[in-house]
């Protein structure tokens, strides 16, 4: 298996998966409570990349970040070097490609708290903040795992999206699924199974995972 | 606040804690109200579906009315015209700057804290010490000492009812509300849990504003009592004469049973 192609993943999902619930947490928070008009077309906007096929959002991405945008060049002039084909441009496309399923469990997790409960620690003097760190948290922890889960297996699977903006660079944008991809090309099945087997193993593990946790609470 | 330190008999004497005038519409129900209130101790009566517990959670910050106004000691919390009425932007205070304890029937313990943190909830800020101390004390004036280590879910409805009084006379608000909080009581239990409510609310001069079916709670907890019928205030003034027919029916009752 290569080794380097491995570590790139695993790092890549880590970092992905860190960033999403940071971004994901508030967000889900705002869709579960908000009474926004808005609400129902940004839910759509944010759940496209499920139904997206991965490589209509490469192409924007790379139009985004081109040198033909201002956005592209700022990005560019900041980083000194163009966001595409780099681990970062990877990062940020994994982030959006994979933002809906953090954010979809995290908004059930979240919707199902008892309101009942926010409006007793509402009366209490909670503010909406700390209803949130203190009550709605706590309450979705299972909601937080399986985000996590979800996100880090997805992050791990992807191949339309990081060969659209991070091509096939050994080190620095070569996955694990694009390296499966080569060996296949390379006729290298027996290199190839390993690195299946490795892919189908760690989703396996993350669906294992998720639904024991369903039952666990099913069970409570 | 200083209500409490006259008698709390004479509430026509004292300054509203109260002043409210609410204009809302559910499906299938108008509410329209308008009371001022001054007695320590208000029971509201009528009968399911009159809106007492939407006047409490309008007053606790968790309902918005369609138009109207609320004021609690004399500050505007809730204020909002209707159409033609000029275009005053509405106030709003949320509810956890109104410092209104509100008690519910279903107590709505947090499931994920003990006892002791759900009753410390509201005390952050505290050093350490002297919130053990209060939230014991907390759980003396319920009757509830030997639960501080439980949690929620080993609790009995009447022991969970008893913790969430105490979690909210801890946030020291300035207004207790009580939504027949004693449902899962026996009388006895429930007659002395009250009388320490309300001795703890006139030391602290809170006032109380209940909302009761019992006539004979609605007998020994009310200075004054609002009687509620189909979304509006039927009558206000002491219990004997707002509950004079249901005091007749009771007795009338105990009579026959006797004879």
């Amino acid at each position: 298996m290569d080794t380097a192609a491995l570590l790139l993943t695993l790092r890549l999902a880590g970092l992905t998966t860190l960033i999403l619930l940071v971004l994901a947490v508030p967000l889900a928070y705002w869709l579960a409570f908000s009474r926004s008009r808005w609400k129902t077309p940004l839910q759509a906007v944010f759940a496209l990349p499920i139904v997206l096929p991965p490589t209509v959002l490469g192409f924007y991405f790379l139009v985004a970040l081109g040198p033909q945008t201002a956005f592209g060049r700022v990005v560019t002039h900041l980083l000194g070097h163009p966001l595409a084909f780099s681990f970062a441009g990877l990062v940020v496309g994994s982030i959006i490609y994979s933002f809906p399923f953090a954010l979809q469990p995290l908004t059930s997790g979240f919707a199902a708290t008892d309101r009942s409960l926010l409006e007793a620690a509402a009366t209490l003097g909670s503010t909406p903040l700390d209803r949130m760190l203190r009550i709605v948290l706590p309450l979705s922890r299972g909601s937080l795992v399986s985000a996590a889960v979800l996100s880090f297996a997805h992050t791990v699977g992807e191949f339309g999206v990081v060969l659209m903006i991070g091509g096939n660079l050994p080190g620095v944008t070569r996955t694990l699924s694009i390296s499966l991809y080569d060996q296949v090309q390379d006729f290298q099945y027996a290199q190839a199974n390993w690195t299946a087997l490795f892919l189908l193993g760690i989703c396996l593990l993350a669906l294992t995972l998720l639904y024991s946790r369903q039952r666990r609470s099913e069970l409570v | 606040m200083s209500e409490s330190e006259n008698s709390p008999t004479t509430p026509s004497s004292l300054a509203p804690w109260l002043d409210l005038r609410v204009d809302h519409r559910f499906p299938g129900c108008h509410l329209q109200l308008e009371c001022q209130l001054s007695a320590q101790r208000t029971v509201v009566f009528g009968p399911s579906g009159s809106g007492k517990s939407s006047l409490l959670r309008a007053i606790a910050g968790l309902l918005e009315p369609d138009d109207g106004r609320i004021l609690l000691h004399g500050q505007a919390v809730w204020e909002r015209r209707g159409r033609g009425q000029g275009h005053r932007r509405p106030t709003r205070v949320p509810a956890h700057k109104r410092r209104v304890g509100l008690v519910l029937q279903n107590p709505a313990l947090f499931p994920h804290l003990r006892v002791r943190d759900n009753v410390a909830f509201a005390l952050r800020g505290m050093a350490e010490d002297s919130r053990k101390e209060k939230v014991l004390e907390l759980l003396r004036i319920v009757d509830a000492l030997a639960l501080v280590d439980r949690w929620p879910r080993d609790l009995s409805g009447g022991q969970q009812q008893r913790v969430a009084i105490a979690r909210t006379l801890a946030a020291s608000p300035a207004v207790l509300l009580l939504d027949e909080p004693f449902g899962a009581l026996d009388a006895e239990a429930s007659r002395q849990l009250s009388d320490n409510i309300y001795q703890w609310a006139k030391n602290q001069s809170v006032p109380v504003m209940m909302v009761t079916h019992n006539v004979e709670e609605a007998f020994s907890a009310g200075d004054e009592v609002l009687k509620m019928d189909c979304g509006r205030i039927a009558a206000q003034g002491p219990p004997h004469k707002v509950l004079s027919a249901e005091r007749a029916r009771l007795l009338g009752v105990l009579r026959a049973c006797a004879d």
